[in-house]
């Protein structure tokens, strides 16, 4: 939830001709609302209740995100973003449920590259496209993300259960968002915002620790070790590889 | 895209799926594909002929009769660079296009409350 961060960067450079959109991909914009009230944004704030931008640019976990030049094309692809540092060594309480320290321990391996992308970010908006980072239309097409048939078969399974979900409740949502996790099974955003639904408790904005539920297949630690752990869990950008 | 009739509005269409409906076919960025049968006397365009021309999954709930378009593949993510028209609703309910921000950089970033 790094809100602050986008908006801290927006106001930066704004002046500079350079904006930051934010779009919270939930289903229930309610839950996103705290978080955006907290963040004060004067920056374009969105709601993306269908998860509409997944299909658009390829988004498959968050944060994620593309740049957009003054005509209108994109010079990156959908891809890994991050604006702050992160807490990846700090001593953890002895006192930590197991469960917990296992969970912190592998989100801590996630590639922590928010102060790298934040300079590329900058170099971006005062070079533009003389910036190494602003790729032309090719090589923006050719990086985003491989779409298979399985993909498209996901994305059509995940709406519609988003639109029951709207309109029948939740049970009738579970079978199209279980089809879409088995289709699809790196998107995690299709997984996260089915999980976050059966294990928020009821009153809490939301439950960043997704343990296993009787709905789902998986689970936030389970799935992550079974890509092999934090350090693949999000598309680095190319030029932190 | 959630379809609940037989046809769609190809405004609807373009701005939910990026292919807008032209002289030429069915468009998105530099590429056409031909389909005279997928549109319709009256405008609208045909979801079984769109599904098929496009190669674009159709996934129906029998209970409810609601189906679900998913997007072309195979391919890529994205078949063209030029940013899609956007439209959302902001957090005060106003809808927000992206278009309006043209002559400026955009960073697009999507998060969650999960």
């Amino acid at each position: 939830m790094s809100l602050p961060g986008w908006q801290a960067l927006h106001a930066e450079y704004e002046a500079a001709g350079f904006t930051v959109v934010t779009v919270a991909l939930d289903i229930d914009p309610e839950k996103a609302r705290p978080w955006i009230e907290a963040a004060a944004p004067n920056h374009p704030s969105l709601i993306d209740t269908a998860h509409v931008t997944n299909e658009l640019f390829g988004f498959n976990n968050v944060p994620m995100a593309v740049w957009i030049d003054e005509t209108g094309t994109l010079v990156r692809p959908a891809e890994g973003a991050s604006i702050e540092a992160r807490d990846t060594d700090s001593p953890l309480p002895d006192d930590l449920p197991e469960p917990v320290r296992e969970l912190i321990t592998e989100a801590r391996r996630i590639p922590d590259i928010g102060a790298a992308y934040h300079a590329a970010v900058v170099d971006w908006i005062e070079k533009g496209a003389d910036s190494t980072y602003a790729l032309d239309p090719e090589a923006v097409i050719a990086a985003s993300h491989p779409r298979e048939r399985n993909h498209a078969e996901a994305a059509a399974n995940f709406e519609l259960g988003q639109h029951l979900f709207g309109t029948e409740g939740k049970e009738a949502a579970v079978p199209y968002w279980r089809e879409a996790h088995r289709l699809d099974p790196d998107n995690w955003t299709y997984k996260r915002q089915a999980w976050t639904l059966e294990t928020t408790p009821e009153g809490e904005p939301s439950d960043l620790f997704q343990a296993p539920t009787e709905a789902y297949e998986g689970s936030w630690l389970h799935d992550v070790r079974a890509i092999g752990g934090g350090q693949n869990y999000i598309t680095v950008p190319e030029f932190l590889r | 895209m959630i379809v609940e009739t037989p046809t769609v509005d190809p405004d609807h269409f373009e701005q939910r799926t990026g292919w807008a409906s032209k002289p030429e076919g069915l468009c998105k960025g530099s590429m056409c594909v031909p389909a005279p049968e997928a549109i319709a006397a009256d405008g609208t365009l045909d979801v079984a002929t769109l599904a098929a021309r496009l190669d674009m999954p159709l996934v129906r709930d029998e209970a409810t009769g609601v189906a679900a378009l998913g997007p072309e593949s195979p391919g890529h993510s994205l078949t063209t660079a030029v940013a899609p028209e956007l439209t959302l609703p902001d957090q005060h309910g106003n809808p927000f296009s992206l278009s309006s921000l043209h002559g400026r950089k955009v960073l697009l970033v999507a998060w969650a409350s999960w």
